[in-house]
């Protein structure tokens, strides 16, 4: 008899509200819950409740286990009515857990620069991807985080990736701290330091920054993956709901859920 | 009280089913997406995404928009062909013991008359489904389903190609269903499966437009189930085939209102995408309630619906 995957029932063991319309939402999952890779996602909803009616999908910011249970933590923004509902869970509330989903952040070998690029909440996957890396870096090799946001109260996590990082480089819009504008001008002035055939770039942020890495990335080719974003219905590529446009595989679309929603930058295109 | 586990056996034309519970065409990808979550063996039946005779792209995105008690589609079809779909997806169901309804569309008679050939020859292949209420495509789907000379005409047709049984998915975007489904019967179907999405729409406010990129879409949910069980009602009536209940089944409770009602057997559709296991939960909550009731076959509870409310 083959064992099947769960959906899974979480205790909200905390939601705190780290920024303006960012929260951190812990939760304490049965040991059964999987360990997740960086940029792999889970789809969440809140127990016994109508509305949000469809699973959010949000990545898995921080896991742990240990003790016969498993605890997971998500870094998320309040970025509609459901996302809202998410900040209003207290200490107790019940939330369905469908997952780990996805494929994650894919480790390449043979690089000693590796580059994180993260916009706003686009962090979110990115740290646990740097914990990840540090713990398998190279020697001499380097690990630089690009990481922007609109104001300085709204950069976060950064004290749980700075030790595992070389240099982390900051940018926001109205220059409330590090460079003055978009983390893709500031990313594009250090380009030509990192040589194509040793660099590594991952990526997660607003479709706008990662349309803009791919038209720096066109005029000097480094492998880059990205994390993307879409609306999602059954998180398991059965609906075909999450789609993205993809270049040259013959087939004109990938399922964000399945395929991704971790993809090779020339995978995808950038409209 | 009986303790006897309940038969739950039903029969659609021809094919018997161990149970009433299926799986709605496109909310169940080809199986292999729900099998890390569901026995398949434990299904009544697997009914597979839209197959046509060429491979389909399906629409841009975005394709989906949740609602109050449901969300709306505009998947357009996309699907990877008949050729595909017996090389690469077939061979994974024939692993299972569970029937498999292959669920067909086409941009004209010819090419559903060509799929619905095809897949007769095709090993693995228990019945069709007839896919004439897509609302999301420019040809085909809707076109045949709302005009009864066309539903009569493409049930003869493709019965006249195949002999596995034949069921025709009907719409709700019509004013009088059970007129369709007269003539669905009156072509030689097998059974009718209703209902397919309802026609919707919904809007971005602060960008001031559509939230799908197709403008309109399919409603599903929870949010359609009155409307669903009420059409199920009125053919149920008029028609003596089996009628397959389908719209906003989430839970038991939903599925049994439609077997008391008078379906045959029931598809679960949107509610998988919320929990992969809604399929065996209400499976196992039906057959729960035939013990609470002392029913020993689910068949006794089909159509049992007292019509006076005293």
């Amino acid at each position: 008899m083959p064992r099947f995957q769960k959906l899974h029932t979480g205790e909200v063991l905390s939601n705190r509200e780290l920024a303006e319309g960012h929260y951190l939402m812990s939760i304490a999952l049965p040991a059964a819950f999987a360990a997740a890779a960086p940029g792999q996602f889970v789809m969440v909803r809140v127990k016994d409740r109508a509305f949000p009616f469809l699973g959010r999908p949000l990545g898995v910011y921080v896991q742990e286990k240990g003790g016969g249970e498993s605890r997971i933590e998500i870094l998320y923004r309040v970025a509609g009515r459901g996302t809202g509902v998410f900040a209003l869970l207290k200490k107790g509330d019940r939330v369905e857990i469908l997952g780990p989903l996805g494929q994650g952040f894919r480790p390449v070998r043979g690089r000693d620069r590796i580059v994180l690029i993260a916009g706003g909440i686009g962090i979110a996957p990115l740290a646990p991807l740097v914990r990840r890396l540090h713990a398998k870096l190279p020697a001499r090799a380097t690990l630089d985080v690009y990481y922007g946001a609109r104001r300085a109260d709204l950069l976060l996590g950064l004290g749980g990736i700075r030790k595992a990082c070389s240099a982390i480089r900051i940018a926001t819009d109205n220059g409330s701290k590090g460079f003055r504008g978009p983390v893709t001008d500031l990313f594009a002035g250090d380009l030509e330091q990192y040589p194509p055939e040793r660099t590594v770039i991952y990526a997660c942020g607003p479709h706008a920054m990662l349309k803009k890495i791919s038209e720096l990335l066109a005029r000097h080719p480094i492998p880059c993956q990205v994390s993307v974003e879409e609306r999602m219905a059954c998180g398991v590529g059965a609906c075909l709901g999450c789609v993205i446009e993809a270049k040259d595989t013959g087939k004109p679309y990938k399922r964000v859920c399945k395929e991704g929603p971790v993809f090779d930058l020339n995978e995808i295109v950038w409209r | 009280m009986s303790r006897i586990k309940p038969r739950m056996e039903v029969s659609i034309g021809k094919l018997k089913l161990q149970n009433p519970v299926m799986t709605a065409s496109g909310t169940f990808g080809y199986g292999e997406e729900y099998a890390p979550y569901v026995d398949l063996n434990r299904l009544g039946a697997v009914i597979v995404k839209g197959i046509s005779l060429e491979p389909r792209a399906g629409n841009p995105p975005p394709r989906i928009m949740e609602t109050e008690g449901g969300m709306l589609n505009a998947i357009g079809l996309e699907n990877v062909g008949v050729s595909a779909f017996i090389r690469e997806k077939l061979p994974f169901l024939r692993n299972y013991n569970v029937p498999v309804i292959v669920n067909i569309f086409g941009e004209s008679q010819d090419e559903y008359k060509r799929v619905a050939e095809i897949m007769g020859k095709t090993k693995g292949v228990h019945a069709l489904e007839v896919n004439i209420s897509c609302p999301n495509v420019e040809k085909g789907g809707l076109v045949f389903g709302c005009d009864p000379d066309m539903c009569y005409e493409m049930t003869r047709a493709i019965k006249a190609v195949t002999d596995l049984p034949v069921i025709v998915k009907l719409t709700p975007n019509v004013t009088d269903i059970a007129a369709l489904a007269v003539c669905c019967e009156a072509g030689g179907a097998d059974a009718v499966s209703l209902i397919n999405t309802l026609k919707g729409m919904s809007v971005d406010i602060e960008k001031r437009v559509p939230h799908l990129n197709r403008v309109t879409g399919g409603l599903s949910g929870p949010v359609v189930k009155p409307v669903a069980l009420r059409m199920v009602w009125e053919v149920v009536k008029k028609v003596s085939i089996p009628v397959i209940g389908i719209g906003g089944i989430m839970t038991a409770e939903d599925a049994l209102a439609f077997l008391i009602v008078g379906a045959r057997a029931v598809q679960v559709g949107t509610a998988n995408f919320l929990n992969p296991r809604a399929t065996m939960d209400i499976l196992e909550g039906v057959e729960a309630y035939l013990i609470r009731h002392g029913m020993r076959d689910v068949n006794e509870l089909i159509g049992s619906l007292k019509e006076s409310v005293e």
